[in-house]
């Protein structure tokens, strides 16, 4: 047996629905036949009839409904069509769910699910990442999990966390992902994972990016670099002290992110490390993330866009070279 | 009539720019060639700027106390189409300027416009100003990561330590594998801990080579010396005649002594003179305060009382403190001659070899008559002094040891 990234999101939706009467599936689509825009919830609506709501085009009161429904008592999942479009509900997500339980006591418990990241011939407004907005802001979990593993253990958990969590799940790993079976329990949030271990450079990636390290990884294997990559699994909290340590074996630090270039969670990364491992370094920190242009549509235009395996390794190399 | 411009012209191989100090003409002034019209001050001098033909001054564009670079135009004459046709052939092509030049990876991060990713191309060949060599930046061999600092620092090394080293980082770096392969290898080794005298002789003499230090020397016959001092009670070294008579000459050229801190020349306000002793591994500097201003019986007397504190290991940091300059007699190893260094808060050491009898012509006898001659030599700090002051110092000193009445 084989399954796909984007099955394991559904099977945990499914096992999520099957465990707790209290989940809910909320979003544009996911109900009926349909099973929302990438088939995430495909099936669900008729295995748990009135669970798995269809809902107006407007994320801002889909958002809305779900926080007032958590407050109540209630799971909900949310899911957003595209990432990009969680931008309409920003108020929502940041001002209402992310301050809710500082102010009142009362932690609003939902889940909303970002199908995130590039792929081919998307264009500007269906490829973005969003998870460094989300991040910058106190009150919400952001996850973004790598792996088919992390992905269906990640939701059960993302789910069960009574702080608002945004899971930013990569489309571009919804169908090129499997995996033989599903896990019975992984890393708790907070925790990176060492991807690969190494010694002369630590790359520190997340969401698709890992996948693009360990590839460049593999590819500098032959003339003698073992480079560690590090899996954040969450940006935030972001386990600062997994990055240290793997930067004490190695000396040298390449972030890599697909979102764009200012601030966001490379920075972030690179700026806990100088600040708290400032000795550990034996070489100024780089980092690579797409260039600091809306997204362009066009296949080739897209390619030079994202940071890719290639774009990594000359960067890696030239680190490696300090 | 036609205008030739005055040029800055190159006014050393390392110059790029002077400042302009004297304006000599004025708008209307009839010039003749090669005529002095400007002074203009650089780090190094003060040079003429010449007027590159006759005729009359058409402009002075610069103005006094400004700096300009070199190769800038400081005014025109007004000369002869003769003259103007030749420097119009002389000149240089006009500097191509916006030779486009990708700033390479800079492009992987943030996109800038096209017309931006231009960095404004040097004029000339390099040779003049704005074409000066590219400044060597803070890479390469001289650069310690923060991670090679910081293990530097728990293992209580210097950069000195780290000499022997053969980097392999980017322009020959050290890199922290370079260092833990240097300290696997030393393990293999035999090694003890450094007494704490050896560790403080090794930080000063390591601090007091950060600076550009020169020696020079001279021979002084030591026959007066040895001759006065069968005459005194109790009898001093030739050490102590050489620390009195530098004491001496400093009294009377005090600026010798000063030390270079940032902009400032700062001079102590008493003559102390240290004196080199040396101790089991190691080596001290007892002070003598005011040494100019204590006889030389006195002297000799504070010397004996110093060498048995000495030995008593009890010459303490305050009585080591202070000194404007030190003497090393190391004539009393036997060796003729060496390049001491100076401690690293002094300008200038003293260094006295071993007396050697040897044939000295004689004027009046005409005959080679035989003398004790001595090698002197004074370590100085160059940055304070140069050879000239230095020279005219050691010369000073010479004279008193060989007049050592007046000591």
């Amino acid at each position: 047996m084989s399954i796909t990234y984007l099955e394991a999101i559904r099977e945990a939706q499914a096992k999520l629905l099957r465990d707790d009467k209290r989940v809910f599936i909320y979003g544009q689509d996911v109900g009926g036949a349909f099973g929302g825009a990438f088939k995430a919830t495909k099936g669900l609506a008729k295995e748990f009839p009135g669970r798995v709501l269809n809902t107006p085009i407007s994320e801002d009161a889909i958002v809305g409904t779900a926080i007032g429904a958590a407050i109540e008592g209630m799971r909900p999942i949310v899911e957003m069509q595209f990432a990009d479009f969680s931008s309409i509900a920003l108020n929502q997500i940041l001002n209402n769910a992310g301050t809710h339980y500082w102010r009142t006591n009362m932690p609003v418990p939902i889940t909303v699910r970002l199908p995130s990241g590039g792929t081919k011939g998307s264009g500007p407004f269906h490829s973005q990442s969003m998870e460094s907005i989300y991040a910058h802001y106190p009150g919400l979990i952001v996850m973004t999990p790598a792996t088919v593993e992390d992905a269906y253990t990640m939701l059960i958990e993302a789910v069960a966390i009574d702080d608002p969590v945004v899971y930013c799940e990569h489309k571009y790993l919804y169908y090129h992902l499997k995996a033989d079976k599903l896990p019975t329990e992984g890393l708790p949030t907070g925790r990176a994972r060492i991807a690969r271990e190494g010694r002369d450079l630590t790359i520190v990636s997340y969401s698709a990016m890992v996948h693009e390290a360990l590839a460049v990884a593999e590819q500098l294997a032959p003339d003698g670099f073992e480079i560690e990559v590090v899996d954040l699994r969450s940006v935030k909290p972001l386990d600062t002290d997994t990055v240290l340590a793997s930067v004490a074996r190695t000396g040298r630090l390449l972030c890599v992110g697909e979102s764009f270039p200012w601030g966001g969670v490379t920075a972030e990364v690179i700026a806990r490390v100088t600040a708290e491992g400032f000795h550990l370094l034996d070489a100024a920190p780089q980092r690579v993330n797409a260039k600091d242009t809306p997204i362009p549509y066009h296949p080739n235009l897209w390619s030079a866009h994202r940071p890719n395996a290639k774009g990594i390794a000359r960067k890696a190399r030239a680190l490696l070279r300090e | 009539m036609p205008q030739v411009p005055i040029i800055m012209p190159q006014l050393g191989e390392s110059i790029a720019e002077a400042t302009v100090v004297d304006i000599k003409v004025k708008p209307g002034d009839e010039i003749a060639d090669d005529q002095e019209i400007m002074d203009v001050e650089t780090n190094k001098a003060v040079m003429g700027v010449t007027t590159p033909c006759k005729g009359k001054i058409a402009q002075i564009t610069v103005q006094l106390k400004e700096t300009y670079p070199v190769g800038a135009v400081l005014g025109y004459v007004e000369a002869s189409e003769a003259d103007a046709a030749r420097f119009a052939k002389q000149a240089p092509p006009p500097p191509q300027r916006e030779v486009a030049e990708e700033i390479p990876e800079r492009a992987d991060q943030e996109i800038t416009p096209a017309r931006q990713k231009k960095i404004a191309a040097r004029d000339g060949d390099g040779a003049r100003t704005g074409g000066l060599p590219v400044p060597v930046v803070a890479k390469g061999a001289t650069f310690m990561s923060p991670r090679v600092r910081a293990r530097m620092a728990e293992l209580q090394l210097t950069t000195a330590d780290l000499a022997g080293i053969m980097g392999t980082g980017g322009g020959n770096r050290v890199t922290i594998k370079d260092l833990e392969n240097f300290l696997q290898k030393i393990e293999n080794q035999t090694a003890q801990e450094a007494s704490a005298i050896r560790a403080g002789v090794a930080d000063a003499m390591r601090r007091s080579w950060t600076r550009p230090l020169s020696t020079i020397g001279s021979s002084v016959n030591l026959e007066p010396v040895l001759q006065d001092r069968q005459s005194r009670n109790p009898k001093p070294g030739p050490g102590l005649y050489a620390v009195r008579a530098l004491a001496l000459a400093l009294a009377e050229t005090p600026g010798a002594a000063a030390k270079l801190i940032g902009s400032r020349v700062v001079q102590s306000n008493s003559i102390d003179v240290g004196i080199a002793v040396e101790a089991e591994d190691g080596i001290m500097v007892p002070v003598i305060r005011a040494a100019d201003k204590t006889s030389l019986a006195d002297l000799t007397a504070k010397y004996k009382e110093l060498v048995d504190l000495g030995r008593q290991r009890r010459i303490s940091p305050d009585m080591q403190a202070g000194g404007v300059a030190t003497v090393s007699n190391f004539g009393t190893f036997g060796m003729e001659w060496g390049t001491p260094i100076p401690l690293p808060d002094q300008t200038l050491l003293l260094g006295l070899g071993a007396g050697k009898k040897i044939p000295s012509w004689d004027e009046e006898k005409k005959q080679f008559v035989p003398r004790t001659e001595a090698q002197i030599t004074l370590s100085f700090d160059h940055r304070s002094i140069d050879g000239g002051g230095a020279g005219r110092l050691l010369k000073h000193v010479i004279e008193l040891l060989e007049s050592p009445k007046k000591l």
